[in-house]
């Protein structure tokens, strides 16, 4: 099971069961702990449902009472190639 | 006592006076570190310089390094029980001074480069970056440091302590505001022509180029490094790109600033001691290669409530080089002052009240000038009143401004997206609105007979009297005064 946090000004960002885009980051132990990834995920608010659990921060860094599991679906690459 | 030449020398400095402490026990990246700073910063105690780090063995912290008056004493090789105005004037003696250029120094004299990570090797995370405030959007790389660039066109160096969020292993995203000086090059030349820009990033820099980094004064800062420390500061150059970097930093990031891709940053505790401006796309900054010393040093500022290095370091340097700027156009001002507590946001003035109009000159002078979008209020006070003692300031505040004609609001200025009472609209596109408020005595009123008379101690009794109750006063049963 991993860990993940998202940014979000508003809980209702996070819809149920579509494919949604999100920036989020690993909680996972260890040096690479909150680095981000862009990714393609659906949520649920059934922490059963996904193997992976998904917590959420609000717009100045609150923690939010809101608690979702998380299928990651894929990695989004944003970054042009020539970065790479 | 010379100015410290390197971090090493200042902490060393620091902890022979009482004015840091070695932490033996390991203390966290996460939080832990942060929450130290944090706490000595509040209660103003000796910087904490942590050695050993969860999961970074060999690796250490050295926090709060310049948010007490005499760790900046110490900084500028002076007396740690020097007075504020005695620092202040050490460093208008010094920054009006000579030109001290910097030297370039050959690789191998170059502590910085003692471990080289390039390639597959980068990664962001085998530095023991703090998440310096829980909630944060990330761990910052940058919160003391210096971003250099060149600008492409003039070919003139800058350093400026913009703060990196490190997003992914290789990848860092800044607050580098449009009306900084890396703003206005990334705005002007970069990002139009979609050209990357080459920058480095030096952490664990001797305090004084750190001061430099952060002082808003027109002379480049390896320049004005050169002139604080009264030597110049050693340079290497970099090795992925043709930037020069201080020699004896602790710790150097290579890489572009990528014009065409962007990632979230913040939000961040912030100097006015809030988290203000919202997580938002800002500068992206990719990390090709990475140099540091042996047992490198990673600096931490924690800003948030008073007092940081954010308000006491720039309340400093921003009312010293508003001051310059005041003389140099004639005004005749007897002082300058930010109080730390204001964040920055209040320059308070001290003026020989000669001419009309005067207040609103100085307010106009100082908003219209590059340092303007870093704070809203100007308070005038005449030369009798102590702008280091705010009760003074305070009680002419409230006594002598007049409601109606003594306050002077200017609205759709340049501003900065931290101002915790801007609007949403005005954070994100950086306006800002200021104040001037006179509380100097109207010229055209007359002197003996409109002007009150102040009623003081100080000001009633003749000076025979003064002397009489001052010599007396334990005599008369109270404590002495301090
Ligand atoms: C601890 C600290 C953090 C700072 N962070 C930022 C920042 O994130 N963005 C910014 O534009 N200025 C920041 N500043 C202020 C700049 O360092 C300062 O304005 C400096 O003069 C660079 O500006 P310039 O490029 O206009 O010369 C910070 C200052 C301090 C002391």
């Amino acid at each position: 099971m991993n860990q993940w946090e998202v940014f979000v000004n508003d809980v209702k960002e996070l819809a149920e069961d579509t494919e949604l885009e999100l920036t989020i980051r690993t909680l996972n132990p260890g040096i690479h702990k909150y680095t981000y990834k862009r990714v393609r995920a659906q949520v649920s608010a059934d922490l059963k449902k996904h193997a992976d659990q998904l917590q959420v921060r609000l717009g100045r860094g609150q923690l939010s009472q809101g608690r979702f599991s998380i299928k990651v679906l894929g990695e989004v690459q944003r970054m042009p190639a020539k970065y790479l | 006592m010379a100015a410290p030449r390197s971090n090493r020398e200042f902490v060393e400095a620091c902890i022979k006076s009482g004015d840091a402490v070695r932490i033996k026990q390991e203390v966290d990246w996460e939080n832990e570190a942060g929450a130290i700073v944090r706490r000595a910063c509040e209660l103003a105690a000796p910087a904490p310089f942590m050695e050993k780090i969860k999961d970074y063995p060999g690796f250490s912290y050295f926090g709060a390094p310049l948010s007490t008056y005499r760790r900046m004493a110490i900084s500028m090789g002076m007396d740690p029980a020097s007075s504020l105005p005695e620092i202040g004037r050490e460093y208008v003696k010094r920054t009006n001074g000579e030109v001290v250029p910097p030297v370039l120094v050959d690789r191998k004299d170059a502590p910085c480069k003692e471990n080289i990570l390039k390639g597959a090797d980068v990664d962001l995370c085998r530095l023991p970056v703090p998440l310096v405030h829980d909630g944060d959007g990330g761990r910052y790389v940058g919160t003391w440091h210096a971003v250099v660039t060149k600008h492409p066109v003039r070919g003139d160096v800058n350093w400026g302590m913009y703060r990196q969020m490190m997003f992914d292993s290789r990848t860092m995203s800044g607050a580098v505001f449009p009306f900084s000086d890396l703003g206005k090059a990334l705005n002007d030349y970069y990002l139009p022509r979609g050209e990357s820009c080459p920058f480095a990033t030096a952490i664990g820099l001797s305090p004084l180029a750190a001061m430099a980094a952060c002082a808003p004064s027109p002379i480049p800062e390896p320049e004005l490094t050169g002139m604080l420390a009264g030597e110049p500061v050693r340079l290497v150059k970099c090795e992925t790109n043709d930037l020069e970097v201080p020699a004896d930093a602790e710790i150097i990031l290579e890489g572009e600033i990528c014009p065409d891709y962007k990632v979230e940053e913040g939000p961040f505790g912030e100097y006015t001691g809030y988290r203000t401006s919202p997580r938002d796309f800002r500068v992206t900054f990719r990390v090709n290669c990475i140099t540091y010393r042996n047992n490198a040093t990673m600096t931490i500022s924690n800003m948030g409530v008073p007092q940081d290095e954010g308000q006491l370091l720039r309340s400093f340097s921003l009312g010293l080089e508003l001051e310059k700027l005041l003389k140099s156009q004639g005004i005749p001002v007897t002082g300058v002052y930010m109080h730390p507590r204001s964040t920055h946001h209040m320059m308070i003035v001290g003026v020989k009240p000669t001419y009309s109009g005067v207040a609103q000159q100085i307010g106009q002078l100082a908003f219209g000038s590059k340092l303007g979008p870093w704070f809203h209020m100007v308070m005038v006070v005449d030369d009798q009143t102590d702008i280091y003692n705010w009760d003074e300031v305070y009680h002419a505040f409230c006594t002598r401004c007049h409601p109606a004609n003594g306050i002077h609001i200017y609205k759709n200025s340049p501003g900065t997206p931290l101002y915790p009472f801007a609007t949403p609209h005005e954070r994100k596109f950086s306006i800002g609105s200021k104040v001037v408020f006179d509380c100097l005595w109207p010229t055209d009123w007359d002197k003996i007979n409109d002007v009150p008379t102040l009623v003081s101690f100080k000001h009633v009794y003749p000076q025979d009297i003064q002397d009489k109750v001052l010599a007396n006063w334990t005599a008369y049963g109270y404590p002495p005064v301090k």
